[in-house]
């Protein structure tokens, strides 16, 4: 009888093998019915589907206002944009690309989804809290929505001042609406930690913990620490325009760069909100399809939370031309290069990792090879921006708007696409046409290489970001690059054919289609409302592939779920972390 | 667990009454004039202290998990951070406000 | 839903996703300690403008914080200081299972909270009188100083967004006391009011801070 081994503080658990159902008839899309269940519901899931959808939808129009750039791009003079449209188109595009698509794709959706079933939780820690974070996204979304429709804003997506204090437009509505939206991620990554903290499952230590929330854990810590001082920032700058509190306007009396200290001082960090989430992802995928054993486990659990710090202390380089005191350029620029460390321990424990595994060439192991290819070349350039004298020649060129883009792109998005094909199955029940995925795959692949390679060749000859317009020495550089955004257009065009299609003609999938060790895969697909029926009981790692299943399928085995401290808990093998 | 404790009330009218005479203390060392920059330590080191003991005794940080703690440290370390590097710009421009 | 349990505690607040109360009440406290981290954070910006700015005009400090009246400045942090009192009082009386102390501990925290407001509406009242506004409707001229207008901004900026959460707070305190007139705190849940409280006290050693730097400079 109940034995609370108060010596060893060991608590002893009964447990048995919980198979997980394949193909149940109910599941979470199906047990609430109707509309309004879908949007007042508070599991964790149906909010990531929601999210899902909704950053789908601003994809779509940040990707069709990109093609219009492109399009505009496509001879020296004006092609069918003035100065002023193409201002708004760039900066919509920008800020719709950042703030509504991919901060949220990694920890409101992704995570969303995967993480309260990795920690063989029921459900996040607050999830009314989680819902609420969605309305007031969508909320923010509206508000950016009233901008655009009245005035638009051409500021760029980093509304520096002296400009966007006194340009016309409604850019009052749009920093609200992201203000708004900044509180959205703050009730994320705060859902997120106390989660991560206060939810696992028994048995889930924190070396047992899987990458991908190692990955959102430090994600959270920096939406939480950075996020705020996007808020002020753009509460401030909103007070410039409505009151002219002066604090950031020359005209004023004001200090322009201390708005972009400000600024970066969030938006350096907020890169990392998007990219960390990816190399949780990645380093699931990466095991998962290689059938192998994590390289460095705790090389790439601690590397994202240095990332995470580090991040935080090299916002400068951004501002290397806009005046500050050469003493922080130097500082910052030296701080700049320590990034590259903890990111490449990363890389190269992925590769180890993959080094004599024996991979599954999947579409999400391919995809999470091209992560690697582009946001490696992404992240030398970064580098290369990072050192002092060359980016006084490369800042506000081309060369940065690569670079950027094989991050956010070549990285994230390719990370983010990983993980959406990844966890599909476990989304819908529903198996994705492997030979149309990998048709869209390779074309994206060749047409984002078209895009941005030449950007970066432009970019060191002088090419400036943010004009409609250029010389015509570099018309056959833009103009291959606008041919390879077209590329990339059809092929998320085909992207979205075969997942419409897998949703409503897909095979079934299994509950564990690519034999993942993962928690998140030993319940059915999709799950039920609750996630298991059982409390999930951990005994390996995540990456024990040398394992068999038949040990990653436990949990309590007394019918109560464990809840309820005092209950009869027998002996077995199983240990439990003292709370 | 050490998320209940509960406090005497006398032990909470004490922790008021120590704050009171800190407050009081930040108002009186004013009327004696230290000179520049001692007044501005003197000010932020009395605040300190005050929002130490809220923090430990009020709020209970003292008897707290350390990873509550952790958080709220970590939050001023992060403030700190922010200031400290900004004022290695703002300190030694050659000109305070560039002019435009 | 939850099993009902052998014993005799209430556990109608229990969540089915938690284990049991103790589980969801540290959980409930440390998302409240994660909030105050952004608070503390969104702040922190202001007194970074704060710090940047007086680090360049330390006479500007000077001159514009005369405009300001230390002897009210001193109350209203006297003011706070006790509802942060009272506040931990109320929490205490929920613990102990005193609802009507923990009710009346509410109402005089709420008390204090306006009292608060009142004298900072009077203090805003008598500035805006002689010209002294936020921003470029600035047109006092009694500070012999061309930044005088950025001092005012940082100064109402401070304390608006403070204001603004002194009366967030008042509005949580009396959906407290709505809640306990309903008898749903006991001494085994009052989740709510340990993090309003955390929440007060944050609210009160923010202006622990902005009661030396604005007004008591000398
Ligand atoms: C090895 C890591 C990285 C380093 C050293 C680095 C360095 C830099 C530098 C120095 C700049 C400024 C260039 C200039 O404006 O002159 C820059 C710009 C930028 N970087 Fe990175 N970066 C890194 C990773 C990332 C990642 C992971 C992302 C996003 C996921 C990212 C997104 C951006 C963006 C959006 C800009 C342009 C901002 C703008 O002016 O609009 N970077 N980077
Ligand atoms: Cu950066």
């Amino acid at each position: 009888m109940a034995t609370n081994d108060s010596t060893t503080n060991v608590k002893r658990l009964q447990v048995r093998r919980y198979k997980p159902e394949e193909n149940p008839e109910t599941h979470y899309l199906n047990q609430e019915k109707g509309l309004w269940a879908w949007l007042t519901t508070v599991d964790h899931k149906k909010i990531g589907l929601m999210y899902l959808g909704s950053i789908a939808f601003f994809f779509f129009i940040g990707g069709v206002l990109a093609l219009l750039l492109r399009t505009e791009l496509l001879t020296p003079a004006r092609s069918f944009m003035d100065a002023d449209v193409y201002n708004q188109v760039f900066t919509l595009h920008g800020a719709i690309m950042i703030f509504f698509f991919l901060i949220p794709a990694g920890p409101a959706v992704l995570g969303n989804f995967i993480l309260p079933l990795q920690l063989g939780a029921k459900d996040v820690a607050f999830p009314r809290l989680n819902l609420a974070s969605f309305y007031i996204y969508v909320i923010g979304a509206l508000f950016t929505l009233f901008a655009i429709v009245t005035g638009g804003v051409d500021t760029g997506w980093t509304f520096y001042t002296p400009y966007s204090a006194t340009t016309g437009g409604n850019v009052m509505a749009m920093t609200l609406g992201i203000f708004i939206l900044g509180f959205s991620s703050i009730l994320t990554g705060l859902n997120f930690i106390v989660t991560i903290h206060k939810m696992r499952a028994p048995g889930i230590t924190w070396n047992k913990l899987p990458l991908n929330m190692w990955g959102l854990y430090a994600t959270s810590i920096i939406q939480i620490l950075a996020t705020p001082v996007l808020a002020i920032t753009l509460l401030l700058l909103t007070m410039e325009r409505a009151l002219g509190i002066g604090i950031f306007d020359p005209a004023l009396g004001g200090d322009p760069v201390l708005y972009q200290h400000f600024f970066w001082f969030y938006s350096h960090p907020a890169v990392y909100i998007m990219i960390v989430p990816g190399f949780g992802i990645i380093s699931e995928v990466i095991s998962t399809f290689s059938r192998k054993i994590i390289f460095g486990y705790w090389a790439i659990a601690l590397s994202s939370l240095a990332i995470a710090f580090i991040g935080f202390l090299v916002w400068g380089h951004h501002m290397f031309t806009a005046g500050q005191s050469s003493l922080a350029n130097m500082v910052f620029s030296f701080l700049t290069f320590l990034v590259g460390i903890p990111t490449g321990i990363k890389i190269f424990n992925w590769l180890a990792t993959m080094y004599r595994g024996s991979i599954d060439m999947k579409t999400p192991m391919v995809y999470a090879m091209v992560f690697l290819f582009l946001f490696t070349i992404g992240g030398f350039t970064g580098i290369m921006l990072g050192a002092l004298s060359v980016d006084i020649h490369l800042h506000d060129t081309y060369y940065v708007v690569a670079h950027f883009h094989y991050v956010m792109m070549g990285g994230m998005v390719m990370a983010f696409l990983a993980g959406l094909h990844y966890w599909w199955p476990k989304m819908f029940g529903k198996m994705y046409s492997e030979f149309w995925a990998k048709v869209s795959l390779a074309l994206l692949f060749v047409g984002f290489n078209m895009t941005f390679l030449p950007q970066f060749v432009m970019g060191s000859q002088g090419m400036p970001r943010r004009y409609f317009n250029y010389i015509d020495q570099f018309q056959s550089f833009h103009q291959f690059s606008t041919i390879g955004a077209y590329i990339m257009g059809v092929a998320f065009l085909l992207m979205a054919g075969y997942m419409l299609h897998s949703l409503l003609r897909g095979k079934p999938a299994s509950s564990n289609p690519w034999g993942s060790r993962a928690l998140e895969w030993q319940t059915a697909s999709p799950p039920d409302l609750h996630n298991f029926h059982h409390t999930p009981v951990v005994i390996n790692g995540p990456y024990d592939y040398h394992k068999p299943m038949s040990e990653f399928q436990l949990g309590i085995a007394t019918s109560h779920n464990g809840h309820h401290a005092g209950e009869a808990v027998d002996v077995s093998k199983t240990e439990k972390e003292q709370a | 667990m050490s998320g209940h404790h509960i406090s005497s009330a006398k032990f909470l009218w004490g922790v008021a009454i120590a704050l009171f005479i800190l407050t009081f203390i930040t108002v009186a060392v004013t009327w004696i004039h230290i000179p520049s920059p001692w007044n501005v330590v003197v000010a932020i080191a009395i605040a300190v202290v005050k929002a130490l003991i809220v923090s430990a005794f009020f709020m209970n940080l003292y008897w707290d998990s350390k990873f509550n703690v952790l958080l709220f440290v970590m939050s001023v370390a992060f403030f700190l951070l922010m200031i400290g590097i900004t004022l290695l710009d703002t300190l030694y421009r050659t000109d305070p406000i560039p002019s435009f | 839903m939850s099993q009902t349990s052998s014993t005799e505690e209430k556990l109608d607040h229990l969540k089915h996703y938690f284990v049991d109360s103790d589980q969801q009440f540290e959980a409930s406290k440390m998302g409240m300690w994660v909030f105050l981290v952004t608070e503390i954070l969104f702040f922190g910006g202001l007194f970074v403008a704060y710090i940047v700015y007086r680090s360049w005009y330390p006479e500007l400090y000077l001159l514009a914080s005369e405009e300001l009246d230390t002897f009210w400045g001193a109350v209203n942090t006297a003011v706070l200081i006790g509802s942060s009192l009272t506040v931990a009082m109320a929490i205490r009386s929920a613990q102990l299972n005193q609802i009507k102390g923990l009710i009346i501990n509410l109402w005089i925290t709420i008390g204090l909270a306006c009292t608060f407001m009142v004298i900072k509406y009077f203090e805003y009242s008598e500035k805006f009188a002689k010209g002294i506004l936020p921003g470029s409707a600035y047109s006092y001229d009694g500070v012999e100083h061309e930044k005088a207008n950025i001092f005012f901004s940082i100064y109402y900026m401070m304390t608006g967004l403070h204001g603004i959460h002194v009366l967030i707070g008042i509005g949580l305190m009396i959906w407290l006391v709505f809640k306990a007139k309903k008898k749903v705190f006991h001494s085994g849940y009052y989740t709510p009011v340990e993090i309003t409280g955390l929440y007060w006290h944050l609210v009160d050693v923010i202006w622990i801070f902005l009661f030396p730097l604005l007004y008591l400079i000398d």
